[in-house]
């Protein structure tokens, strides 16, 4: 790239902007990755990329007792990626003992293709690690998705990094109640709530609690979502069941904390 | 002394030096040789542990051409026999493979009788009748060979050979002169096929102890290779020659098998499986060198390996196609890359370890789908769902006992206990009922599976479980047991 001659001679501050537009290409690329919307305005503007970005590591931690609501969730987003690749999810052999292993009905009832999802089996984390990194590297999947007990700062930085290389979403679901510092781009705690009722009183829409506790370039805020599996689409929901009340209350969070 | 046990008592079946310079012959009765050498030495035959060595070294012999076929019992199960046929000029001729192989058996101190021929048949008499240890016969030459040996040549079984002997045949030459109407109509069918075997004019398949590749490409060193990148760079040299050949027939590999063959006679197999043919150097030898990781052959090696084959056992077509042009582009690439992806994992978790799903026909929810090992690249259509029926997200691997409180025996759950914590329920959606398969259990005298209500339940923090209650209350059971079997977002 050619030194900017703006900055030297006349100063035209139009020049000068655009000249240092130029030097700044990272900031333009960040901007203009394949971000994954939520499809939900007040949590996509709230996002630096306009949703999640498309390469990176994204962790998501579990309530007490909230494991397979967290799942759900990884499941939605997965179900809402529009590309047709095989989506690789990758869950240690512990993991599937304790919490049940992924139902294919189940997952086709989340609008989730079973067809789509490929799963690999490990026994242990330095095989998951080994799998999620080969995965990435690949670039072949649409997105891999994965169940984690521990992970390090060093490995979350290496996972980071992969994922940011293929430009591939990582999805990682931590199983582990200490967590340690991480590199990871985002960082959600994800609650169960009661599911929205539809008018016969069934349950129909599950709804998460979702807290972004961490995020590169970001803030964190706090939102409460249900999800519609036939529309795969994302809303936010009000604090009361009540249905009118989760109109009129729009898309506003729920509460945004502010930490400077 | 080995002895055999046979009717009539224990019989010789092989013995040293020393016992046949006493005067003792194989098939001799036990008892007959104590009363001419008084301190025999006696072991029983381990003929398990003889065909196991067999076996080992015919796959040795695998080296020299992929068809190798050790002797069943009825043709001795002694030796083995070599399809030698395109593989001798590797060598530069016959002869030379001979020399080199009876060199190389001696050197394991095994004595061995050679013989090439035409036919399976004439090689095995020649071995074992023909004076010369080693023997190559021209080709048409079957009858005037034959002719001289004994009629035991034919591999006929004992009784054949006992009445053609008192028949006074005691040649194969005298049987081979004769009208063949009367052998055949007195003689089991066997006689006639052993013959024609013999002589070429009935085909005998080998039966080759692993399946023959389909292309083939083997290394020979001079001096034996210890270490994992020497391998992998070798077989890296051995897939670039295979490739050639792959890409001339417009094929690819779906399944490789790499044999080392270790400088004392063993060898070491490493099959490797491919989710779509490939002609990728790169990508075969990155699953090789996982392979050798994971397998133990490596810290096996002992004095080295002094051959490595590279066999494609199983072959595809996949239609020619520029892959500068389309490199990264479009979904060929992708596929290719995901296939890649897939072997990879494989050869290090293992086969079982990448799975998908595949949707069974059944209403009992743990057998309304399998997680099958992905196979190939097209996935069974998934059925769609006729009704909006609750479906789990997670399954557990089985159903765990619970203890319910319910208002009325048959009636939705109000409070559970599972895994040491107590769950209020404040929303139950139930039952839907889902009856045993009966058509199951209709030959089987084990009483049929009873009724299941399942009940989605809501705790009050918003966790949704699935229980079901087994058995229907007054009808099936009086008590009522109840089991957790999955979990909803």
């Amino acid at each position: 790239m050619a030194p900017p001659t703006a900055l030297t001679a006349i100063r035209n501050r139009a020049a000068v902007a655009a000249e240092l537009r130029l030097l700044l290409p990272k900031i333009q690329s960040l901007r203009s990755t394949n971000a994954i919307p939520f499809g939900v305005a007040a949590i996509d503007h709230y996002l630096p990329q306009g949703g999640l970005p498309g390469g990176g590591l994204h962790e998501f931690v579990p309530e007490a007792g909230a494991s397979p609501a967290a799942f759900g969730f990884i499941v939605a987003l997965l179900a809402r990626l529009p590309q047709p690749h095989p989506l690789f999810l990758i869950l240690p052999t512990y993991g599937m003992r304790d919490f049940g292993r992924p139902y294919g009905h189940g997952l086709s009832a989340l609008g989730l293709d079973p067809r789509r999802l490929i799963l690999v089996v490990t026994a242990h984390r330095k095989e998951t690690l080994w799998a999620i990194e080969e995965a990435l590297h690949s670039g072949a999947p649409a997105a891999v998705a994965g169940a984690i007990d521990k992970l390090d700062l060093k490995s979350s930085q290496r996972l980071q990094l992969a994922a940011a290389d293929a430009g591939l979403p990582l999805l990682l679901l931590r199983t582990a109640l200490d967590l340690e510092s991480s590199a990871a781009a985002t960082r959600w705690r994800i609650g169960a709530r009661q599911a929205a009722r539809d008018r016969f009183g069934l349950f129909a829409r599950p709804r998460w609690h979702l807290q972004l506790e961490r995020c590169h370039n970001g803030r964190p805020g706090e939102w409460l979502v249900e999800y519609d599996h036939v529309a795969h689409r994302f809303s936010l929901a009000a604090a009361l069941a009540d249905h009118a009340l989760s109109r009129s209350a729009g898309e506003i969070p729920l509460r945004q904390a502010r930490r400077s | 002394m080995l002895v055999v046990t046979a009717a009539g008592g224990p019989r010789i079946a092989a013995l040293n030096e020393a016992a046949e310079a006493a005067g003792l012959s194989p098939g001799e009765p036990l008892a007959d040789a104590r009363a001419k050498a008084g301190d025999l030495q006696v072991r029983a035959v381990d003929q398990a542990a003889d065909d196991l060595a067999l076996r080992r070294l015919a796959l040795w012999a695998t080296r020299y051409t992929p068809t190798a076929s050790p002797w069943n019992a009825e043709n001795g199960a002694d030796g083995f026999f070599l399809d030698i046929e395109g593989a001798a000029h590797l060598f530069g001729g016959e002869e030379k493979l001979l020399a080199d192989l009876s060199s190389r058996l001696e050197d394991f101190g095994l004595p061995a009788r050679f013989a090439v021929a035409d036919t399976p048949g004439a090689a095995w008499a020649l071995s074992r009748f023909h004076p010369a240890p080693c023997v190559v016969l021209p080709a048409g030459e079957e009858a005037r060979a034959l002719t001289p040996l004994p009629i035991e040549a034919l591999r006929l079984s004992p009784e054949t050979c006992t009445t053609l002997r008192r028949l006074g045949f005691k040649s194969v030459g005298l049987l081979l002169d004769k009208p063949r109407a009367p052998f055949a109509a007195r003689f089991p069918a066997e006689l006639l096929r052993r013959v024609d075997q013999a002589l070429g004019r009935l085909d005998e398949p080998l039966v080759p102890i692993v399946a023959p590749p389909v292309y083939h490409s083997l290394c020979y060193l001079l001096e034996p290779i210890i270490t994992q990148e020497a391998v992998i760079a070798l077989a890296s040299r051995l897939m670039h020659t295979l490739v050639h050949v792959l890409t001339r027939d417009d094929v690819g590999a779906r399944g490789l098998r790499l044999c080392l063959y270790r400088v004392d006679g063993a060898v070491e197999t490493i099959d490797i499986g491919l989710t779509l043919p490939t002609r990728n150097v790169a990508h075969v030898v990155r699953l090789i060198d996982l392979k050798l990781d994971a397998l133990a052959a490596m810290q096996e090696a002992g004095f080295g390996f002094e051959a490595i084959g590279l066999a494609v056992t199983r072959a595809e077509p996949i239609p020619a196609r520029q892959n500068e042009l389309i490199e990264d582009a479009g979904d060929a690439g992708r596929t290719e890359r995901c296939a890649a992806l897939i072997d990879t994992l494989r050869g290090r978790l293992g086969p079982q370890s990448v799975r998908r799903f595949t949707a069974i026909a059944s209403h009992l929810p743990e057998r309304a789908e399998a997680l099958a090992p992905v196979t190939d690249e097209t996935p069974a259509p998934w059925p769609e769902q006729e009704t909006e029926k609750p479906c789990p997200l997670l399954i557990l691997p089985r159903a765990e006992p619970t203890e319910v409180t319910a208002l009325v025996p048959d009636g939705p759950p109000r409070r559970f206990r599972w895994r040491g914590v107590t769950y209020d329920i404040a929303d139950a959606q139930g039952p839907e009922r889902i009856a045993s398969e009966w058509w199951r259990n209709r030959s089987g005298h084990q009483p049929s599976q009873p009724t299941r209500d399942y009940y989605l339940v809501e705790d009050e923090d918003g966790r949704r479980f699935w229980l079901y209650r087994e058995g229907l209350y007054g009808r099936e059971t009086a008590a009522a047991r109840w089991f957790v079997h999955g979990l909803f977002a």
